[in-house]
């Protein structure tokens, strides 16, 4: 698979209250294939939002080069090809209270598009299509603040594909939502990424959520410390745990099974595949 | 004993306009003395609200609200001694910091009760442990703590009152997984200390299966249902359909069944689920064959 986001020696501080640099993330290499989806897990405070921003191009690095379709986009670029690389790269954040601007559904959804100055018809035929990718065709006409959580956020995402991005970054966007709400938006995020494509960056603190990427990114204290699939990254809950992290209940169930001396692989991530194996094990037994 | 009860509450917000919405609607409920409640619903289903009327914030347009079999508006003077009673704990606390020094934001309260300097200086020194600040910690600015440590000095802030009622909605939402344990093991602690009335609002039903022992379900601005953690989550088709859910190690336990294995009823947590299964490994009785 082609890359579409290339990061080298990465490096970005905060400026503190007496000008002093406080690092934040230190010389960060990471690979993102077109169509991929990556989790980014890691403890508060671990430098992994700020890597999104830096990504998205909220925040401009130290030093190092941040490559989007072959384009480095850590150099100064002119507004315009600011707006082309934005336009690229959507993200959608944690409150759905803070993201909606529009009165009226279909009219929140069209703010990006317009402001690209695309034609109105074209505009039409986005907003539908991005209703319809959600799912939240029947609330065009709604009013944002009748909706719930779940389809604050669903709006939120229609609002970026409008724009027709190629990658999207969710910044804790199921945080806090409610069990359905967090499905909904979960299953979302595969259909994007599965049917229509669209390469996914999840920053999460929820290892549910974590399980449904093709990888896993671990940063910790501005580095990163571990990756691989989530059935590697979660093989050893010890690790993870030292990190401030957890593994899906289902894995640790079987971690403290291994300890009784039960032959179970280490692989198991899904309750699904987990009832399965440990089912299969009880009956040859 | 009960130490809330709400007796055929109702609360409507904009009233005589066209946006009146009924947030709630005859509530009817006891929190047990002495319990940890988690108060479960999907978004808008009237949690917030519920909380607000606990501690006196909004006042029911029909029925009452008693503390410890009194009605809490009976007497409007009794409001202050009833804001330090019940302490409620808001979303994202963490912005509602403002002192100079992490001590003197966890002091706010307990000076404003009028207690001594030296009783206060034992409220915050003992609240500070709960919520696993260090003592470091305590000369700092606010402003200069990680988000998951705000957290925690907002949470001790309410704490340092001793409300005999704490009230926290969503207090680990945000957090990562770590974060969360630190704040749902100090909530306990704090129980076990002062025999407190806890009520967690939270939309993790692994955390309420692990730290609660007792939950109320709220849905469309009803009491659905109230019930111990066995008698909530027995009901998980229920559940799903107003939108909630059962912890992630119950659906596996429903799956296993499906696939033959029956571990029996009312295993909610990882420990319960593995003490379970510990007689299939030991060569025990209850073998699955």
């Amino acid at each position: 698979m082609s890359k579409f986001i290339e990061i080298k020696n990465l490096n970005f501080s905060y400026k503190g209250d007496e000008g002093e640099s406080i690092p934040v993330l230190h010389d960060i290499n990471l690979d993102i294939a077109k169509g991929e989806f990556v989790t980014i897990l890691g403890r508060n405070g671990s430098g992994k939002s700020t890597l999104a921003k830096i990504i998205n191009m909220i925040l401009t690095p130290d030093s190092g080069e941040v490559i989007i379709d072959g384009k480095n986009i850590a150099v100064e670029l002119s507004d315009k090809e600011l707006m082309a690389v934005r336009r690229r790269v959507g993200m959608v954040f944690q409150n759905p209270d803070n993201q909606l601007v529009a009165t009226i559904v279909e009219e929140d959804i069209a703010f990006g598009p317009e402001n690209l100055g695309i034609p109105s018809a074209e505009i039409r035929q986005r907003v539908d299509d991005a209703l319809e990718t959600v799912g939240m065709t029947e609330f065009a006409r709604h009013s944002p603040h009748q909706l719930s959580g779940g389809q604050k956020q669903r709006i939120a995402i229609a609002g970026i594909i409008a724009m027709l991005p190629e990658c999207i970054i969710f910044d804790e966007s199921t945080a806090m939502l409610d069990p359905k709400g967090r499905q909904e938006v979960m299953d979302t995020i595969e259909k994007l990424n599965r049917e229509k494509g669209i390469t996914v960056i999840a920053i999460t603190h929820n290892m549910e959520e974590a399980v449904r990427g093709d990888r896993i990114v671990v940063i910790d204290n501005g580095h990163i410390v571990k990756q691989g699939k989530p059935t590697e990254v979660f093989a050893d809950p010890y690790e993870l745990w030292d990190l401030g992290l957890a593994v899906p209940q289902v894995t640790e169930l079987f971690d403290m099974l291994r300890c009784l001396g039960a032959d179970l692989p280490e692989s198991i991530i899904t309750e699904e595949e987990g009832a399965r194996v440990l089912a299969r094990l009880l009956k040859n037994k | 004993m009960t130490k809330i009860e709400l007796k055929g509450v109702s609360y409507l917000y904009g009233g005589k306009t066209p946006f009146e919405k009924k947030a709630l609607n005859n509530i009817n409920a006891c929190i047990e003395a002495g319990s940890i409640t988690g108060l479960i619903g999907h978004t808008g289903s009237g949690k917030s609200t519920l909380v607000q009327l606990l501690n006196g914030l909004l006042r029911p347009m029909e029925g009452q609200v008693l503390l410890d079999g009194r009605d809490i508006w009976e007497k409007r003077a009794r409001m202050r001694d009833l804001r330090f009673k019940v302490g409620l704990v808001f979303q994202y606390p963490e912005y509602q910091l403002f002192e100079e020094t992490v001590e003197k934001d966890i002091a706010f309260g307990p000076k404003n009760m009028g207690l001594s300097d030296e009783e206060i200086r034992h409220r915050v020194a003992d609240a500070a442990k709960f919520c696993g600040l260090d003592q470091r910690l305590l000369k700092k600015s606010p402003f200069e703590l990680s988000g998951g440590q705000k957290r925690r000095v907002a949470i001790a802030g309410v704490m340092a009152m001793t409300p005999e009622v704490l009230i926290l909605d969503e207090p680990a939402a945000g957090l990562d997984p770590q974060g969360r344990s630190d704040i749902f093991g100090g909530i306990c602690e704090y129980r076990r200390k002062t025999g407190a009335t806890v009520i967690i609002v939270s939309h993790s039903m692994e955390d309420i299966a692990r730290y609660c022992d007792r939950v109320l379900v709220m849905s469309k601005g009803q009491v659905w249902a109230e019930g111990s953690c066995d008698e909530i989550f027995n009901r998980a088709d229920e559940l799903e359909a107003i939108g909630l859910d059962i912890p992630q190690i119950a659906r596996f336990v429903r799956m296993l069944k499906a696939e033959g294995v029956d571990l029996g009823d009312n295993l909610y947590t990882v420990g319960e689920v593995y003490r379970a299964l510990i007689p299939y490994f030991k060569g025990g009785d209850g073998g699955a064959s």
